[in-house]
């Protein structure tokens, strides 16, 4: 799940070397809608720390 | 600024961008200082704001590229605040490794921050958008290479990712790679049968 942005990003960066550039953007949108959400999921970690 | 010396800068950021990934790669494998969470996202969202950098090298200049930087380097800046906010308590070690008295993602909010700057500035110049004829197919060497070792930086990640991870989502403290540790779990359990 984590890896889906890196390769979302990568088959962006494939459309754009093939001059599909709306493909690219297609695949820039996607990656970054699916690290908003995963910031969302792990915007909350929690610290362990001994105080 | 002509065109061609806005792609030239677009591949000298790109190069940037590359380095810091590629050094975010030494110290996870020479350092053995494995990627938290809300780290791997930062290393996403370089690739984010990298991606208008290597939209610009291959499509020349335009104004929506730059905005494809600052939105990811916006969103890279957010998540690395929001980790400088978590070990801003008194006493918390901070995440992994500090480089020169800094964390690394105290440098990412830092390069992120660059990037917009650099960015705005880029874009006062008008000039770099008034070309008519197309953006040759060839590019040299140095944007060649910029757009090459980006791309295979992006493969490296999506391996790497699913060795510490697996399929589903990071552990918060990543002890070591997750795929290892089950295969050495299924060893075992193989060995006790």
């Amino acid at each position: 799940m984590m890896s889906l942005p890196f390769l979302l990003f990568a088959c962006g960066l494939g459309a754009a070397w093939l001059r599909q550039r709306g493909a690219a953007m297609g695949f820039w949108v996607a990656g970054l809608v699916v690290l908003l959400v995963l910031f969302r999921v792990h915007m909350n970690d929690v610290l362990n720390i001994a105080l | 600024m002509p065109g061609d010396l806005s792609r030239l800068l677009n591949a000298l950021g790109l190069i940037a961008v590359d380095t810091v990934l590629a050094l975010a790669f030494v110290d996870q494998l020479w350092f053995r200082d494995l990627p938290c969470p809300l780290c791997i996202l930062q290393r996403v969202a370089f690739f984010a704001a990298g991606f208008g950098l290597a939209l610009t090298l291959v499509f020349g200049p335009r104004p929506s590229q730059y905005g494809v930087t600052i939105l990811g380097a916006a969103v890279g800046a957010a998540i690395s605040l929001r980790q400088m906010l978590i070990h801003i308590v008194p006493g918390s070690p901070g995440y992994g490794n500090a480089i020169f008295g800094m964390h690394l993602y105290t440098w990412a909010f830092i390069a992120f921050a660059l990037m917009i700057i650099g960015c705005a500035i880029l874009l006062l110049d008008d000039r770099q958008f008034a070309r008519s004829e197309p953006w040759s197919n060839r590019l040299s060497v140095l944007p060649l290479t910029a757009f090459a070792v980006f791309f295979v930086l992006a493969i490296g990640n999506v391996i790497s990712t699913i060795l510490i991870c697996g399929a589903g989502f990071c552990p918060e403290a990543p002890a070591g790679y997750l795929i290892f540790n089950d295969n050495l779990r299924l060893t075992e359990l193989a060995q006790s049968l």
